[in-house]
């Protein structure tokens, strides 16, 4: 009797995960082809795949991935379901489904999609996982995005970097601030401007250490031109609080930063600015000045 | 090789021009491969000297990077270090001087950048002669020879030690006394029994170190410092000045576009002027929003045309849709606040009266600034302006593209130019008739209208003609289009006539128009 039910149950499971698979084979088969509107009959099956088996991580995934809302009239519920968010709900899903998995790919693969929306969506996964999954994984992998070789991670490591921190600074902030001393220039050059998306003022502190190190006595200390000019464009993406962080550096005259924080400062369009760039006007320069010493 | 390859003798013309910096880019090279040297020759030593002096050299590099002058009683500091590579600029920067110090008395300020320390060596003796371009070569093998009656001669060595070629005799009067052959001093300006009046040497500075070394040395009387300007960042501050829209900003702008030499920065300011000028014309339309005080208005509240200008400066958005007109953050919000004073400021007269001063070829040689000043009058449209502006329009002399706007102006200023642009069609040549007559034609009224009208009937020049019929098609109303059909029937019979093809054209595009 144990037997019967055993085999029973196992038919029945491998009936079950047949037809599952069925939809999810069928539509990535579907992908892979060349057929008429390929994308959008896989969107179906992937559809089906879930109806089927509620945590199917991949047919979550690759409904996130491909369903889109040009598929349907707008104002559908299918065109509803096809929003930015619902399809980082649907990654998202997949990574509860397979955390280690989905998380490695929507940072390492996703992520690097031309698709705008794809890209969204992935952001819009990640920041569930932070809120809702394993945080302290999701800042593990993005840390080690943005000290990555390759370009396309670490840029995109600071573009979700930067988003989190706009939603929670004071986790993500002192992070990043850390990584300010990290070896490579490129991922400096990302931390900073992950720093200036956060628009978060705990964040001016370090950039005007960064700012002001240009004229450190010991070239050690010196950081790059590049990543102090992009220090000023940050500061100018917080916006408000840190103009006098900027005016700061247009009153320094051995500053080479000047012209950057001027042009910065001219789109933020704060009156506190018009003083000191009148003062700037006034400087003396081109002239001999004869110094008598008795 | 010959002695040539090694020295060279150059005009040296008005010194502490700053154009005259280009003289020195030539001598920057010869410096920095002696800089080069110096390092190759300190690894050279290191070794043999071992660790105490590396221990020196790290204590003496590692000084701060501001010094204070205790004789000149000021600060200096450091530049950044990129500003070299990014703004061709070195020197160090005064921070801070002190009140009733030399530095002070002299009137040094606080942010200069001292980029050449300048000794002027006065030649009496042979021996001031000699000790002077001792000095003078010693250091960067570069000085400038001043010679009565004559151009300063920028003298540069490309090996310390070479000969110049050059010795002087006497007491009180020195002069040269031979110019040896086959020397560049052989194949400058230097005549036997010049008199030699003084040496001047500019030394560049680098960096701290050099200015303390430099400084150290010069035992003289007094010092002489070349300051630099950083002209990337008045023009940016000139520029930024612009994009804020306040009023303070109008008198300083004003000041920089009369007084300065500097052509990129009376670009940068004119082109400020203006653009607060355009700022200023929206005053009615962010005061709609300061006096509700918010930053969204229905679209439909506002004048289509304000919407349309602000919109294309970026200050607000339009969404028809919802109806609204929403100030663009940060800049549309805050401007709203400080409209009105620049509005009252611009409007008071004193601009206006500027800018048409500068619009003439004579007293502005610079086209661009001259379309700025001319583009300031169309929307201030002072009637003052008229006859400034019929001048340029006449003047043969200037530039079609300028006489034209001239005439634009002039049909933005309107009703009030139409006597004088009458008066100009004339009297002018036919480029000027030409021009008034479009300006007429874009100004409009019965006045514009019977005269051109007037002047098609009596005229049989082909070029006027056409001008004319263009002027008033322009004007569009029913007896401007009677004259144009009257003038059809004329040339009716005429198959190859320019102005009967151009007459069907003109009655084509009305006829489209009006479909």
């Amino acid at each position: 009797m144990k037997k019967i039910w055993l085999a029973l149950t196992l038919v029945l499971f491998i009936f079950g995960c047949g037809t599952q698979n069925e939809n999810l084979a069928k539509g990535k088969e579907l992908i892979k082809s060349d057929k008429r509107r390929k994308e959008e009959r896989a969107v179906r099956e992937f559809k089906l795949a879930i109806q089927q088996q509620i945590d199917n991580a991949e047919a979550h995934y690759l409904l996130g991935l491909y369903n889109s809302q040009e598929f349907y009239e707008p104002n559908t519920t299918d065109w509803e379901e096809a929003s930015v968010t619902e399809r980082g709900k649907h990654m998202f899903l997949a990574y509860q489904a397979e955390k280690r998995k989905y998380l490695e790919r929507l940072v390492f693969e996703t992520l690097r999609d031309d698709d705008l929306d794809i890209q969204n969506a992935a952001l819009d996964a990640l920041k569930r996982v932070y809120n809702q999954g394993d945080r302290k994984q999701l800042l593990n992998q993005l840390q080690k995005a943005i000290k990555s070789s390759d370009n396309r991670d670490r840029h995109n490591a600071h573009w979700v970097l930067g988003h989190l921190g706009q939603d929670d600074p004071n986790t993500i902030v002192p992070l990043l601030v850390k990584l300010l001393e990290h070896g490579r220039t490129e991922t400096r050059l990302n931390v900073v401007k992950a720093l200036g998306e956060t628009g978060s003022e705990e964040a001016i502190p370090a950039l005007a250490a960064l700012i002001e190190s240009g004229a450190a006595r010991s070239e050690r200390d010196r950081e790059e031109p590049e990543v102090r000019q992009l220090a000023v464009e940050a500061l100018g993406k917080i916006g408000g609080t840190a103009v006098p962080e900027l005016v700061k550096i247009v009153e320094n005259k051995g500053s080479s930063l000047r012209v950057d924080a001027i042009r910065t400062l001219a789109v933020l369009g704060d009156a506190k600015v018009v003083e000191p760039l009148l003062d700037a006007l006034k400087e003396q320069s081109n002239r001999d000045v004869v110094v008598p010493l008795n | 090789m010959s002695r040539e390859a090694y020295a060279y003798f150059s005009p040296h013309l008005a010194i502490g021009n700053p154009k005259d910096y280009i003289n020195l880019k030539g001598t920057s090279m010869i410096q920095k491969i002696k800089r080069f040297d110096k390092r190759q020759c300190l690894v050279s030593i290191l070794p043999i000297l071992g660790l105490p002096i590396l221990g020196l050299i790290i204590v003496a590099s590692g000084c701060d990077n501001q010094h204070y002058d205790e004789r000149l009683q000021m600060r200096v500091q450091k530049l950044d270090s990129d500003l070299m590579n990014r703004w061709s600029t070195s020197g160090v920067v005064v921070t801070e001087v002190t009140p009733n110090g030399p530095a002070d008395r002299a009137q040094l300020e606080s942010g200069e950048l001292i980029s050449y320390v300048i000794a002027e060596y006065p030649i009496k003796t042979v021996s001031d002669f000699n000790d002077a371009m001792k000095n003078g070569l010693e250091e960067d093998n570069n000085f400038v020879l001043y010679l009565k009656d004559k151009l300063p001669l920028r003298v540069a060595l490309r090996r310390r030690g070479d000969n110049v070629g050059l010795s002087v005799e006497g007491s009180g009067t020195v002069r040269v006394k031979e110019v040896q052959p086959g020397t560049p001093a052989a194949n400058s300006d230097i005549q036997v029994g010049d008199i030699v009046e003084k040496i001047v040497d500019e030394r560049k500075i680098y960096s701290l170190d050099d200015y303390k070394k430099v400084l150290a040395k010069l035992s003289k009387q007094q010092v002489t410092f070349r300051t630099t300007e950083l002209i990337g960042v008045k023009i940016a501050a000139v520029s930024a000045l612009g994009n804020l829209g306040d009023v303070r900003a109008i008198e300083p702008l004003i000041d920089i576009f009369k007084n300065s030499t500097e052509l990129s920065l009376r670009k940068a300011s004119i082109s400020s002027l203006q653009r607060l000028v355009e700022l200023s014309v929206l005053n009615d339309l962010f005061q709609q929003f300061q006096r509700a005080n918010v930053n969204q208005l229905p679209a439909d509240s506002i004048e289509p045309q304000h919407l349309e200008a602000a919109a294309i400066l970026e200050l607000l958005t339009v969404d028809r849709t919802e109806n609204t007109a929403t100030l663009e953050a940060p800049f549309g919000t805050q401007f709203r606040h400080r409209s009105e004073a620049l509005y009252e400021k611009i409007n008071e007269g004193q601009l206006a009266e500027l800018v048409q001063a500068y619009i003439q070829i004579t007293v502005e040689p610079e086209q661009e600034i001259r379309r700025a000043c001319l583009a300031i009058l169309g929307i201030l449209k002072p009637v003052s302006a008229i006859d400034a502006l019929v001048t340029v329009l006449d003047n043969s002399a200037e530039i079609p593209g300028i006489r034209f706007q001239a005439g634009l102006t002039l049909s933005q200023i309107g009703e009030p130019a139409v006597d004088a642009l009458i008066a100009a069609f004339e009297n002018g040549d036919t480029s000027t008739k030409d021009i008034a007559a479009s300006a007429l034609g874009g100004i409009g009224g019965t006045k514009a209208r019977d005269r051109l009208i007037q002047a098609l009937e009596n005229t049989s020049e082909p070029a006027i003609q056409l001008t004319l019929v263009d002027a008033i098609a322009k004007i569009g109303d029913a007896p401007s289009l009677q004259a144009l059909e009257r003038q059809r029937a004329q040339y009716q019979a005429d198959e190859d006539s320019g102005i009967r093809i151009f007459l069907d054209e003109v009655f084509k595009n009305l006829e489209q128009k009006s479909m």
